[in-house]
């Protein structure tokens, strides 16, 4: 009798176990549903609008910053509602990369329609999605609005080196600053160089320490970057293909200044922040006397959120500052691809487009368009006039525009990233 | 009298991070060397409160953490008194799978199940994302009420049979008041994991589904004290009113405070 039973309930549970297996292989032989993208036709706008009435917008976005959160769900949550009928969830991530995984599992899975319809992106994340084919294609200088982006930058139309090929469409701009306190240093006694960065440091031992350089860190790895422009006696050498015999050449004096540099440094350079926000903490709690933003606002959304104080304003060198662009990408198996496209289109919207730059906005960042090419004059008016509402905590266009650089190719990233903890992080 | 220290340096132990999340959440620019906030604010807080999202994430975590509680003594009841009151061959293994999850980190697993459930159309879904907190949550379930059973006297079962009652009446009107304290602490110890989940829920709910710690994680990546705080004191609030509401089943009889069903 007890061994009957046993048997039985063997049996039952084999039954359940190849049920399982069985319903793995079934479903990953055939495709759970068509993707509905391929019927999308980018030259037929109206089409797109009436496909994306009633869709849900999911984008999967950065959501360590309570302002951007507001900022999206205010000024592109409502705009999608009111203009389109159509509903974002902003997906917050703590990590980009989050998004790269889930995109890889739903490929491995043989998945055509996933869940994500919209990332925001950039550098490494972009390059992974577009190497592993993930990312749809021909769209992003066909949006109505892309008219108003200077396609012919080669800022724009490369990112971190990798050709966009209108598998992106940009955000917003970012340029290199520092940040100091008014209340405890004047604009004259600001280091304008990285030699008089030095010479600032051990001046001040122990007042200054940067982002270390990193994948996640590329605020760091961008700093050491700029470093090796001034060494090498300029930028313009390093743009275009990768040259490693021009690395080779000046690499080994890069690293000399770094280490020169690592005795007057905070805590001797024995640790380095992680993340801007750490920076900013010793920034605001006096510990170092720099931080490092890429903002446009320079300091004016950090104060908005009680990061830095209310006196800390930015500042650029006089020259060899990185600027670059940040993007949207959506993937090929973007559920609501219609809506996304929608929205990818209302990011570039003059009037969006001039309220992202604005501090009391919360976002921050600087334009994805060239105002140059909205022909329209009010619109125009619009964006020339957020421009001048940056306030004290902004660095002076003209001095940001003056220090310009543009990034330098994606090879140059890993070597600069290895070597700095090679030759500086463990000497 | 050392006995008491002892409790009140836990109680310190216990008290003085949420007291540091209370004074972030509220403190607004507050840097060193400032001995006192530039000012009390609980706009911050108040505007997570009201935020949807926020509040969808809450309720989704409830939901998730109370059919895990459910699951989890549904399955692990009869594992752990299988695996305890019977002596067969290869308990020690199954015993050992059991724990097997407690060693393996959740990333390893994770990212392999996602694609299992994503074929089997779970990924994405409140269901899936149980499924999936079953496997931190199962060890200790039965690890709890394993230890119940072992100490557990079949005797009274028996007797309630031989008296005439059905296995349905024995089983409600006997074993389980007789274990409901264990019960009790392995249904907490469920809900206490599953509500703090976060690579799992992130892999398998694939942006679908928001749990708290999700927002957690999200703000954490900004380094933001007070929201970090606000949301914090959101997520450990829930905690501790179970933990209050359950708190005579957690004593132990040497506080005096035999637990009664």
């Amino acid at each position: 009798m007890q061994t009957r039973k046993r048997i039985w309930n063997l049996a039952v549970m084999l039954g359940l176990v190849s049920l399982i297996i069985a319903s793995c292989g079934s479903n990953a032989a055939t495709p759970t549903s068509t993707p509905s993208s391929t019927s999308l036709d980018i030259n037929n706008w109206a089409g797109i609008e009436q496909a994306a009435n009633g869709q849900t917008v999911n984008w999967y976005i950065w959501g360590g910053s309570d302002s951007i959160n507001r900022f999206v769900d205010q000024f592109y949550g409502k705009a999608l509602k009111e203009r389109y009928n159509i509903t974002l969830n902003r997906v917050p991530m703590a990590d980009t990369v989050d998004v790269v995984n889930q995109l890889l599992s739903e490929k491995a899975a043989g998945k055509t329609t996933g869940a994500v319809d919209l990332i925001w992106i950039n550098g490494e994340n972009f390059a992974s999605l577009k190497q592993a084919n993930l990312l749809r294609a021909d769209w992003g200088q066909s949006l109505p609005n892309s008219k108003y982006v200077n396609w012919a930058n080669p800022a724009v139309n490369l990112d971190f080196g990798e050709p966009v090929e209108s598998l992106e469409s940009p955000w917003s701009s970012a340029q290199f600053q520092f940040i100091y306190d008014s209340a405890k240093l004047q604009a004259s006694e600001l280091p304008r160089s990285y030699a008089a960065l030095k010479e600032y440091a051990c001046a001040n031992p122990g007042k200054v320490t940067y982002i270390a350089p990193g994948p996640g860190a590329f605020q760091g790895t961008r700093f050491v970057k700029q470093a090796l422009f001034e060494v090498s006696g300029g930028a313009e050498q390093w743009l275009g293909k990768f040259n490693q015999q021009l690395w080779d050449q000046w690499s080994p004096k890069l690293w000399e200044y770094f280490n020169q540099l690592e005795g007057c440094l905070w805590r001797e350079g024995s640790t380095y922040p992680k993340t801007e926000n750490e920076l900013h903490s010793l920034f605001a709690n006096g510990e170092v006397d720099f931080s490092i933003t890429q903002a446009i606002a320079g300091a004016g959304s950090l104060i908005k959120d009680n990061l830095v104080p209310v006196s800390a304003r930015a500042f650029v060198f006089d020259d060899n500052m990185i600027g670059d662009f940040n993007y949207v990408a959506i993937p090929s198996t973007a559920p609501n691809p219609a809506a996304a496209l929608v929205l990818a289109n209302l990011i570039l919207d003059p009037e969006l487009q001039a309220a992202q730059i604005l501090p009391e906005n919360g976002f921050g960042l600087g334009y994805g368009i060239d105002p140059t090419k909205v022909s329209d004059p009010a619109l125009a008016a619009k964006l020339s006039n957020a421009a001048q509402q940056l306030g004290d905590a902004a660095t002076p266009a003209s001095d940001l525009a003056k220090s310009l650089r543009s990034d330098i190719a994606a090879e140059y990233q890993s070597l600069i990233e290895q070597g700095w903890e090679a030759n500086v992080l463990r000497k | 009298m050392s006995y008491r220290i002892i409790v009140w340096v836990l109680a310190l132990i216990l008290l003085v991070p949420i007291a540091v999340f209370l004074i972030y959440a509220f403190a607004q620019g507050w840097f060193f060397p400032a001995l006192w906030p530039e000012r009390w604010d609980s706009g911050l807080f108040l505007r997570q409160l009201a935020d949807p999202q926020l509040r969808r994430a809450f309720g989704q975590s409830l939901i998730i953490a109370t059919g895990v509680s459910i699951l989890a003594l549904v399955l692990g009841y009869p594992a752990a008194r299988v695996l305890e009151l019977q002596t067969f061959r290869g308990r020690g293994l199954i015993y050992g799978l059991f724990f097997l999850p407690t060693v393996v980190p959740s990333v390893a697993t994770g990212i392999g199940l996602n694609i299992v459930f994503l074929r089997l159309g779970l990924a994405g879904t409140l269901f899936g994302v149980m499924l999936v907190h079953l496997i931190p949550v199962l060890p200790y379930v039965v690890l709890t009420l394993g230890s119940s059973f072992a100490r557990y006297d079949r005797n009274y079962e028996q007797q309630a049979a031989v008296l005439g009652a059905s296995p349905w009446f024995v089983f409600w009107r006997v074993s389980v008041p007789m274990l409901l304290p264990s019960l009790v602490v392995a249904g907490v110890l469920a809900f206490l994991i599953s509500w703090s989940q976060y690579v799992l829920s992130l892999l398998i709910g694939g942006g679908k589904i928001i749990t708290l710690p999700m927002l957690l994680f999200a703000a954490a990546s900004g380094g933001n004290q007070s929201l970090i705080a606000s949301l914090s004191l959101i997520f450990i609030a829930p905690l501790l009113i179970l933990l209050g509401l359950v708190a005579r089943y957690l004593g132990s009889p040497a506080t005096g405070a035999t637990p009664r069903p």
